[in-house]
């Protein structure tokens, strides 16, 4: 295939940006042309342009590393004092993982290869969460817009159902992750339910819920609000109404729907 | 004609401007170019604001993440999503680079170099045909900086370029400070590359600052564009002789806005000193 040549030379550049080896090409560039297979031309062309190709390894990986630096600083901190936040960040950058041409998408692309790998969790149970926990604003800031739900009103009834915004998550995790900072970053193993939206100007706000509003806001999605009161012993129907006005005041719910008989 | 609303030099909607921006109507900047990935399926205050400026001002659109020069398979949902982003600005056309940006579904992030050889350009006057076919307004490609040549070259970057443009028939959006800075690197005169070029095919032009590290200039949008470059981009405009909008764009240590904007009426200042001859009545206009 007449591609095939320029096909190999883009894989060859792939494996100089991503591959680990760091030594390997500092000392030969032309080991990630060989790695594909390519000729003695080839390896030697990337050889020869070695202060050009050690720029492109710096400039890629810089604005691959550089969002999550940014995005996840206390995990960073955690990995660092362990000597284990390049070694994670090259297990991510090995996986290929990056598949979104949006550049906002590299956070939520490293969330995802945490979750589906469980890299570092054995050590770190709370690891994961921890990576949720600093990211959670900033989907929530970021959630794509849509119309807002159809037929909502706004005042609570005993027999409606409470129906989000769309941006709005109820999170629960098994440790105080919102709570750690770059300076502590162990966090606190006690259970934490946490309500991130966005408020009228757009912007994320996060609260911490106790666990029976954290359920109150889950269970009223699926079944009316007094059952789900009284399934969940909360101390009456008027109060629960008044917290779920406020947060549709504060832009948590999108309004309350009544499903038909 | 739709494009005869852009002229002069414009400047990049930058997120740490939005609010400022979408608060000032008589800010002087004839059009806005946007990158269309950081829109597209975003949300939230910032989006809200940068919507508000889009659909006020003139605006030309400039990508950054589709690898026309690749081999994946191009992003359908994106495309459809891109070509409802592009008529619902009014951009008269759209640019990308002329570069890969992915490789096997893996997206690297960073405008990487094609090899020069004839088959690279077959393979990239494919891809750009293709592409422009997927779009409701002209495709333009833009040169990029390279630092190194992907592979053993069979022709040097210029005739890469204007092969590639002549072959897919798109226009061009020329960066000048990209020009300046591949000369810089490689060890030619910017002039004379651009003398070898299809300037009839310039549609855009990009202008920017650049840094030096070590024995190598990087593009790094990031300082203000020295005088060097400011005076290519007009050597370049009194060559075309016709006023297509010049974008300064600026990516990194954004200043505040008040200092681009006087950054911008500095390179406003250059464009209409060097275009005004042309264009006064008797002048000599060409390309």
């Amino acid at each position: 295939m007449a591609e095939s040549r320029t096909l190999g030379l883009q894989r060859a550049m792939a494996s100089l940006v991503l591959d680990g080896d760091e030594a390997v090409f500092e000392s030969d560039p032309g080991e990630a042309a060989r790695r594909q297979g390519l000729g003695d031309a080839e390896q030697r062309s990337f050889r020869d342009q070695g202060p050009g190709m050690r720029t492109y390894r710096e400039l890629a990986r810089m604005s691959l590393i550089e969002p999550l630096e940014t995005l996840f600083p206390v995990l960073k901190a955690l990995l660092d004092a362990a000597g284990a936040w390049d070694g994670c960040i090259q297990a991510f950058l090995d996986a290929r993982a990056i598949r979104s041409s949006h550049y906002r998408d590299i956070g939520p692309a490293f969330l995802g290869w945490l979750a589906a790998t469980g890299w570092g969790q054995d050590r770190w149970p709370f690891l994961l969460e921890l990576a949720h926990a600093e990211i959670l604003e900033v989907l929530v800031a970021r959630f794509p817009d849509a119309d807002p739900p159809g037929e909502v009103h706004a005042d609570p009834g005993p027999q409606d159902r409470v129906v989000l915004d769309p941006a709005t998550q109820v999170v629960t995790y098994t440790h105080a992750v919102h709570r750690v900072r770059e300076q502590a970053p162990v966090p606190e193993a006690r259970p934490t339910h946490l309500l991130a939206f966005r408020d009228g100007e757009g912007e994320a706000r996060l609260l911490e819920l106790t666990p029976a509003t954290a359920a109150l806001l889950v269970q009223a999605q699926t079944r009316p609000l007094a059952e789900t009161v009284a399934a969940l012993g909360l101390p009456g129907l008027t109060p629960a109404m008044n917290l779920l006005r406020d947060l549709h005041r504060d832009g948590a719910i999108a309004g309350f729907h009544r499903p038909l008989a | 004609m739709a494009q005869d609303r852009f002229t002069g030099v414009g400047l990049g909607l930058r997120r740490p401007h939005l609010e400022a921006v979408a608060g000032l109507e008589a800010h002087g900047v004839p059009f806005w170019e946007t990158c269309p990935e950081n829109v597209i399926g975003d949300g939230g205050r910032h989006h809200r604001m940068a919507c508000a400026v889009l659909d006020r001002d003139p605006v030309l659109t400039h990508g950054l993440a589709i690898s026309v020069g690749g081999f994946d398979p191009w992003d359908g949902e994106y495309l459809r999503d891109l070509g409802r982003f592009l008529i619902r600005t009014g951009t008269p056309w759209h640019s990308e680079h002329l570069c890969f940006t992915g490789v096997d579904g893996s997206c690297l992030h960073e405008l990487l170099p094609l090899p020069f050889t004839r088959e690279a350009a077959r393979h990239a006057i494919a891809r750009a045909k293709d592409l422009q076919t997927r779009l409701p307004v002209p495709l333009l490609l833009e040169n990029i900086t390279y630092y190194a040549e992907l592979g053993p070259s069979e022709m040097d970057e210029a005739d890469f370029i204007a092969g590639v443009l002549e072959g897919a028939d798109v226009g061009w959006l020329l960066d000048v400070n990209n020009v300046y800075v591949n000369g810089l690197n490689f060890g030619f005169d910017p002039k004379a590359w651009l003398s070898r070029m299809p300037l009839d095919r310039v549609a855009q032009i990009h202008i920017a600052g650049h840094k030096r590290f070590g024995d190598i200039t990087v593009d790094t949008h990031g300082a203000e564009v020295i005088d060097p470059v400011i005076e290519l981009m007009q050597w370049t405009l009194a060559r075309l002789g016709r006023p297509v909008p010049v974008l300064l764009e600026r990516d990194n240590h954004i200043p505040d806005l008040d200092a681009l904007l006087a950054e911008r009426a500095r390179l406003q200042h250059a464009y209409d000193a060097v275009l005004a001859p042309v264009l006064a009545p008797g002048g000599v206009g060409h390309g």
